[in-house]
């Protein structure tokens, strides 16, 4: 597949990806010109580029599209749920003809019937709403030639043709050939396209006869228009419809093609002089007929027309009747119909016996599978594939014997004769070349086996089918899912492929929706779906990596100090530095990799407010910005439950009912912002409602009441810290009840989740105007910096995110009151705690040369705490690995860490351990 | 040139375009009746030339030798 088509392929995918999502936003703003006009460009780029290609089944449905959405955008059709059912259903049929070119490089030659039903469906549609203003109607009807009904064949001017083309018409459909009437009406403007429709007619494949006629009578010369084409192509083909499909693909709305069935062909002809003698022939042989003594009629009839004048129309007829006998003498109707028709000299019709004729030829194909009426489009019955199967085994049989006869030729030749007219009776005409190739091979070897081969291998590949077809039968319930494949499989013909198209359009016509379903999973694209797992191992990868390379400074090191060799030294830190680059570089690329748009949650909203607003019986519209901000995959995953809860506790909560929002000034209609961001290496995200927002003292009381907060805090607290109350532990558990009931259920859940991929979540809040919650992410998890603080001699990692300052205290700087330590910093009254006694080492911080404490203050909750550790070392980035097994449970740490030293650094959970 | 215009005859050789309708019309327009086509050595007409043909009722004084092309012609040509 060419680079060109593979990007039109994946491009096409985005655009039917766009108009559903233009279609579905267009049935809630009907009137939106705006997104109309959108619409109609994303259809008419499509459209434009599917011309490159050689899609005319799919340029034809775009082309249509457009100009229905082109005269839906000028105002000319009203926008509906029909028009939209219908555009919807053509994008799947484009969708689908995507994939099959995706997996076969090619449309099937079927699908021009269904694209053609489906652009005339969209046509109608501008047609039908058009009506209203005459001049309109004219010109939808100039652009759309009213598609004459199929005709049946007792329309068809059959009689026109030679007796010579009918009988050999009759005879190739009696060998097993289909026979269709064309009928090729080229459109008015087609020499301007650069059309040669006679070319065209006269390629028509296995071309019987043909003829041009004019579809309207010739104007004067002077006002005669030369380029103006008014000719309709007329032919005969013995082509199968498939074949034939394929050759006017390109125009298939203004071909009707036929099928005909053989006794149509009958029809005498000729000059009807002496009428009155053939009374006493008619009474001859009748009894013959009536006894079956088809043989006495035979010698009657050839003598007849012997005696005949072949310019007779009785001759005529006796030839038929003659080709009859020799083709289907079972089919006394047809035999009696025609000897009937001696007497008034007058054409049979066969439309009258029409229904006898399919009664017949059914029942005929069991003993003699000479003459189907339509070979392509009879899927065999049970019945009937079985008598096939036993004579492909009786064939094979044959093939078998290992005699050497002098009649050997004779008998290859027979057998492959069967096997030919098996294979035409059964739907598989292509089979013909092959089995002559495998007879042309016998014969020359003067063996039979290269037929016996051809033989088993249609075998295998019939019971496959076979197998495949009752699996699917199973699997699709109905067998209406008959899958064209690029090798037909004889057994199961499609039938949409067969039918004439005015049936198949009288038929609800087929769905491509299923179809697409079924196939867009597999449908391939640029973007990959890799299991996280192997990421996640990329990542690992990558921090072993950047472990063992931070180990090249500590050699460098050693290598100057220990060895004294500074000029390799410095070559090992240069080439550290290479190192570090591409480490760097590659742990970035790994982390754009695991980096997902937030719109991955937020997609989830315009349904769920919708549907939780519908239920409130409030009136609610949601903004969504940023949406493709992006944040590592596991940050963005913690983030869908929380958002959802929030979203759901503004709606219920926050926002008011249109009533009381009218009352208060407000417009009836709330709005709900969700907005994400990218700040530094943070992602905010916002919820913003403007609803009644929530009263702070409520909030105070309420916290009082549950005992989160002592009296003096309630006295003691902003607004601004009371309304984040709401996240406090016991505070939602408790049922909170009156105005703001529930506005706090479950938000320490959601703190908790926001705390546990280090985010930071706070609340504003204005009574009566609406309140924002911001949530801040970090981007990525997976790289944290921290700092590394010695205690008892051992090395914690503290994160940064936590680490306020470090400073050095002199000792005589620490107060204690009432047990617990504190020092004045900066004014500022900061509690002291030791590391060695939260974590229960049995030591004693150690002061150093000066007798001064190093002090790590962190901040917890808003609150600054002074940690006293023995020293500070540097700040490191590390990759955090979670605590596994046993250790899991413990949670002063949150995770640990390998320095490039390949030592362990246990990471501490400082709020744990506070 | 695939089409040669004599006094009264208009000789077609090879494949006729659809460019030459317009003056195969022009010249049919003066008197139709008195003219006629020699086809013998066509091999393809193109529709437009064919439509003029058979809308001026022209009298073809020789059918392509192409047997194919002529039972064509024959159809839409052959005017009692």
């Amino acid at each position: 597949m060419n680079p060109l088509l593979e990007q039109f392929l994946s491009e096409a995918r985005e655009f039917l990806q766009g108009i559903g999502e233009k279609l579905m936003q267009l049935e809630d703003a009907p009137d939106d010109a705006e997104l109309m006009v959108e619409l109609f460009r994303l259809v008419h780029t499509l459209k434009g580029n599917s011309g490159l290609f050689e899609f005319p089944e799919m340029t034809r449905v775009l082309h249509a599209g457009e100009d229905l959405m082109d005269s839906v955008r000028k105002g000319r059709v009203a926008y509906s749920q029909a028009l939209a059912d219908q555009l919807l259903d053509a994008m799947d049929f484009v969708g689908l003809l995507c994939d099959e070119i995706d997996a076969s490089g090619h449309i099937d030659a079927s699908r021009a019937a269904d694209s053609a039903r489906l652009a005339k469906d969209l046509r109608a549609l501008i047609v039908l709403t058009a009506e209203a203003s005459a001049a309109e109607a004219n010109l939808a009807a100039a652009e759309v030639p009213p598609k004459v009904e199929a005709a049946t064949p007792s329309q068809l001017p059959l009689a026109d043709l030679p007796e010579a083309v009918r009988l050999e018409a009759f005879r190739r459909a009696r060998d097993g050939d289909a026979a269709h009437w064309i009928s090729y009406k080229p459109v008015e403007e087609c020499f301007f396209q650069g059309d040669d429709p006679f070319f065209t007619a006269r390629q028509t494949p296995d071309i019987l006869w043909g003829r041009i006629v004019p579809r309207e009578p010739w104007p004067p010369l002077a006002e005669f228009d030369a380029y103006r084409c008014v000719l309709e192509f007329q032919t005969l083909t013995a082509a199968p419809r498939r074949e034939l499909d394929e050759h006017y693909q390109y125009m298939p709305d203004q071909v009707d093609i036929v099928p005909v069935d053989p006794l149509f062909f009958v029809i005498p002809q000729g000059n009807p002089n002496g009428g009155p003698v053939y009374g006493d022939f008619i009474d001859d042989v009748l009894p013959h007929l009536d006894t079956g003594d088809l043989d006495a009629l035979k010698q009657a009839a050839q003598t007849m027309l012997e005696l005949s004048n072949p310019e007779l129309w009785l001759s005529s007829a006796l030839r038929w009747l003659l080709l009859l006998l020799d083709s289907i003498p079972e089919n006394k109707m047809a035999l009696r119909t025609l000897i009937e028709s001696l007497r008034t000299l007058t054409p049979p019709d066969w439309s009258a016996l029409q229904p006898s004729v399919a009664e017949n030829s059914s029942a005929e194909q069991a003993t003699h599978p000479g003459v189907p009426p339509q070979p392509e489009s009879s899927p065999l019955s049970d019945e009937d594939a079985a008598a096939v199967k036993s004579i492909f085994a009786a064939q094979r049989q044959i093939l078998s014997f290992d005699d050497k006869p002098s009649w050997l030729q004779g008998r290859l030749k027979a057998v492959a004769c069967v096997l030919v007219n098996c294979c035409k009776v059964s739907g598989d005409p292509d089979a013909q070349d092959e089995i002559e190739k495998a007879l042309q091979q016998s014969l020359e070897a003067g063996s039979s086996t290269p037929l016996l081969t051809w033989l088993e291998v249609r075998e295998e590949v019939q019971a496959e089918i076979e197998a495949e077809a009752t699996a699917r039968d199973e699997a699709a319930g109905a067998g209406r899912d008959t899958i064209q494949a690029n090798k037909e499989p004889p057994s199961a013909p499609a039938p949409e492929a067969s039918t004439p198209a005015a049936t198949a359009a009288a038929e609800e016509g087929p769905r491509f929706g299923r179809r697409a379903e079924d196939t867009s999973a597999t449908a391939s694209s640029k973007s990959l779906k890799v299991d996280q797992v192997k990421i996640d191992r990329l990542m690992n990868l990558i921090g072993e990596m950047v472990v063992s390379k931070n180990a090249l400074p500590y050699l460098a090191q050693r290598a100057e100090d220990q060895f004294g060799v500074r000029e390799l030294s410095r070559e090992i830190k240069s080439q550290y530095a290479v190192i570090n680059r591409i480490a760097e570089e590659m742990q970035d690329a790994i982390m754009q990799v695991r980096m997902m748009p937030v719109s991955f949650v937020f997609q989830r909203f315009p349904r769920l407010v919708r549907d939780i607003s519908r239920k409130l019986g409030k009136e609610v519209q949601l903004v969504l910005e940023g949406e493709e901000t992006e944040a590592d995959k596991n940050i963005i995953e913690s983030l869908a439950d929380p958002l959802i809860h929030i979203v759901r506790n503004s709606l219920d909560h926050g926002l008011e009912t249109p009533e009381v929002r009218r009352e208060k000034g407000k417009p009836a209609s709330g709005t709900l912002t969700i907005r994400a961001a990218q700040e530094g290496d943070q992602v905010l995200i916002e919820i913003i409602d403007d609803g009644k927002g929530i009263d702070p003292n409520i909030i105070k009381r309420k916290a009082y009441e549950k005992g989160v907060i002592d009296e003096a805090t309630m006295e003691r607290i902003t607004d601004r810290e009371a309304v984040n109350l709401v996240f406090a532990a016991g505070f939602s558990t408790a049922e909170v009840v009156s105005d703001l009931s529930g506005r706090g259920v479950g938000m320490d859940v959601v703190r908790t989740a926001v705390e546990k991929v280090n985010g930071t979540i706070l609340l504003e809040s204005e009574t009566g105007k609406g309140t924002r919650i911001r949530i801040s992410l970090p981007l990525s998890m997976a790289i944290t910096k921290v700092m590394i603080v010695e205690s008892d001699q051992q090395s914690f990692g503290v994160p940064m995110d936590h680490v306020v300052e470090t400073v050095r205290v002199p000792c005589n700087a620490i107060r204690t009151i009432k047990h617990s330590k504190t020092t004045v910093l900066r004014g500022n009254i900061v509690p002291l705690k030791t590391l060695n006694d939260l974590l229960g080492l049995h030591a004693e911080p150690q002061a150093n040369a000066d007798n001064e404490m190093a002090v790590l203050v962190v901040r917890i909750n808003g609150d600054a705490v002074g940690l006293i550790v023995d020293d500070f070392h540097e700040t490191v980035d590390v990759i955090q690995k979670p605590l596994n097994g046993v250790l899991s449970g413990l949670t002063a740490y949150s995770g640990s860490a390998l320095m490039g030293d390949g030592s362990v650094l246990m990471v501490l959970n400082v709020k744990e351990v506070v | 040139m695939p089409i040669e215009y004599k006094k009264n005859q208009a000789v077609f050789t090879d494949i006729t375009t659809v460019e030459e309708a317009e003056g195969l019309l022009e010249w049919l327009q003066g008197k139709p009746a008195a003219k006629k086509v020699e086809l013998a050595a066509c091999t393809h007409m193109h529709p437009a030339n064919l439509q003029v043909l058979m809308a001026t009722k022209s009298r073809v004084a020789s059918w392509p030798d192409d047997a194919n092309l002529r039972a064509w012609l024959e159809s839409a040509l052959k005017f009692e």
